[in-house]
């Protein structure tokens, strides 16, 4: 039996949730408050591991196949991929699986950074602010790497500037603009098929329609794809996951935004 | 007809090269001098527009990012495997391509860049690299050149770098010392990307990383410079830079 922990079904979350229920792959749900810092009190045996600790998401969901912690979301997915090769999420060729890598590349700096700077803004610092300063400084104090307690240290304190607002509007609007383009020329982003590339997306977009959403006002091909998607069962099995009924409130700090500007 | 337009056989150029070398698979190499700006001419970027290398051109297909490159080549060709075939340690194979771009990689090429790159590149007339940057089509890309060239990297920056670049270290040799390669038992594009971003870790951080300190990742860079497909990549260099890797001879 597989195991899933997860929060909300939102960005990081939001991933293996779709591909798990895309697949009919039965797991068990590990469902983990990440805004109230739960990934952080897990056993041991998960967070003791490399993979978790040095999660380039930071917080991100953690899939166990028999007692091996994986982490980073995209790859999880490809992780079901290879390990359920029915109903395939990726192919035919090879291009098409170059593809689908290529996005999450750009998914994965660009946009990831971007939209969890303005979820967290918005969305996290308001969170963490209305509960006891004390005890969220003193896990924080805990984690284990340098990029978790700088990133949920600026979430706590609202520190975002505005340089780093305008500039995660820049990255979205750029990231826009490619989903336009890609969808001129076919119905989904890979290609001809609906393939894990949409999955990835779409997880980080569907939230931007709460954040930002003048940016997707003229993106009329973009809005379409993500009404699609929102529509096949598989999304809406991943989407009732909700605890909260607002899944696109749920925020962690995201990766970091590349370091060379 | 495959061409792989690319660099010394080191760090992003390097990746390909080794994949291309270990599958076994033909290619047309076509080099490009990155610090004499070639993947920034306009013969270039009819090819690449981005004027990033490598890039590999595959009959009609244009392929960028080493990364993605080496995954389309194991995929796309017949020869020995180069990922392994359990799922788990793929998924592992991956977590570290990732580790190793994007956060390794970046820290590591950021002393290189201030300490090699830039001093290189400042030779030539200022007139000359002010044209060279602004025909430079990337914004990022054009950012990382005018920092390495006019040497702008922060104290701060550098000294981050350091700290990531001791990170890497400690979680590379924990690894190896779990394991005889990066996913697991199989020597995969793991261990390729690890070598061209790692090989010279010895000479550039003979502190941090040695035979006392850091006995596995030696261990392991010698068992990757001894595999016949690495010695005939490294033969591809030009420069001195490529013929550093000789030390994993001792």
């Amino acid at each position: 039996m597989i195991e899933l922990y997860h929060w909300e079904p939102n960005m990081f979350s939001l991933k293996p949730l779709i591909a798990l229920h895309e697949k009919g792959v039965p797991f068990t749900s590990r469902y983990t408050d990440f805004g109230a810092l739960e990934q952080y009190a897990l056993p041991v045996a998960l967070t003791g591991r490399m993979e978790v600790e040095h999660n380039p998401e930071r917080d991100g969901p953690i899939l166990v196949v028999d007692g091996t912690p994986m982490t980073e979301s995209f790859f999880i997915t490809l992780y079901l991929d290879d390990a359920y090769p029915e109903k395939p999420l990726r192919g035919p060729d090879a291009e098409n699986r170059w593809r689908v890598l290529m996005w999450a590349r750009f998914i994965n700096e660009v946009l990831e950074p971007a939209v969890s700077t303005l979820g967290s803004r918005k969305f996290l610092s308001p969170l963490l602010q209305s509960r006891n300063r004390r005890d969220i400084e003193k896990t924080i104090e805990r984690m284990p790497t340098k990029e978790q307690r700088d990133g949920w240290t600026a979430a706590l304190a609202g520190s975002y500037s505005d340089d780093l607002v305008e500039d995660s509007r820049r990255k979205i609007g750029l990231a826009v603009k490619k989903f336009e383009d890609a969808l001129a020329k076919g119905p989904w982003l890979a290609g001809q098929n609906y393939s894990l590339a949409d999955i990835n997306a779409f997880s980080i977009l569907r939230p931007v329609q709460y954040l930002a959403s003048d940016l997707l006002e003229s993106a009329s091909r973009t809005k379409d794809w993500l009404a699609r998607i929102e529509s096949r069962p598989a999304v809406k099995a991943a989407l009732a996951a909700s605890k909260t009924g607002k899944p696109h409130e749920a925020f962690t700090p995201g990766p970091e935004h590349s370091r060379w500007g | 007809m495959l061409t792989l337009y690319h660099w010394e056989p080191n760090a992003n150029s390097g990746k390909p090269m080794l994949a291309l070398k270990e599958k076994g698979v033909d290619f047309q190499s076509h080099y490009l001098d990155l610090l004499n700006f070639d993947q920034h001419k306009p013969d270039y970027l009819k090819i690449n527009p981005n004027g990033t290398i490598p890039a590999l051109v595959h009959d009609e297909l244009m392929l960028t990012e080493s990364t993605a490159i080496m995954e389309y080549v194991n995929d796309a060709f017949p020869g020995p495997k180069l990922m392994p075939d359990d799922p788990v340690e793929r998924q592992r194979a991956r977590w570290w391509m990732r580790f190793f771009d994007q956060y390794f990689g970046p820290s590591l090429s950021m002393i290189g860049w201030s300490v090699f790159v830039g001093p290189s590149v400042r030779q030539k007339d200022p007139e000359e690299l002010k044209a060279a940057i602004e025909r430079i089509p990337l914004k990022e890309r054009r950012i990382a050149w005018s920092k390495a060239i006019y040497n702008t990297f922060s104290p701060e920056e550098l000294e981050e770098s350091r700290r990531r670049v001791g990170v890497g270290i400690a979680c590379l040799e924990k690894a190896l010392s779990e394991r005889p390669w990066i996913a697991g038992e199989t020597y995969s594009l793991g261990d390729i990307n690890g070598f061209n971003l790692g090989y010279a870790l010895p000479l550039a951080q003979p502190q941090a990383c040695n035979d006392e300190k850091t006995p596995h990742i030696l261990k392991w860079l010698r068992a990757i410079y001894r595999r016949p497909a690495t010695q005939e990549t490294w033969k591809m260099g030009r420069t001195q830079m490529a013929s550093r890797v000789t030390y994993l001879s001792q």
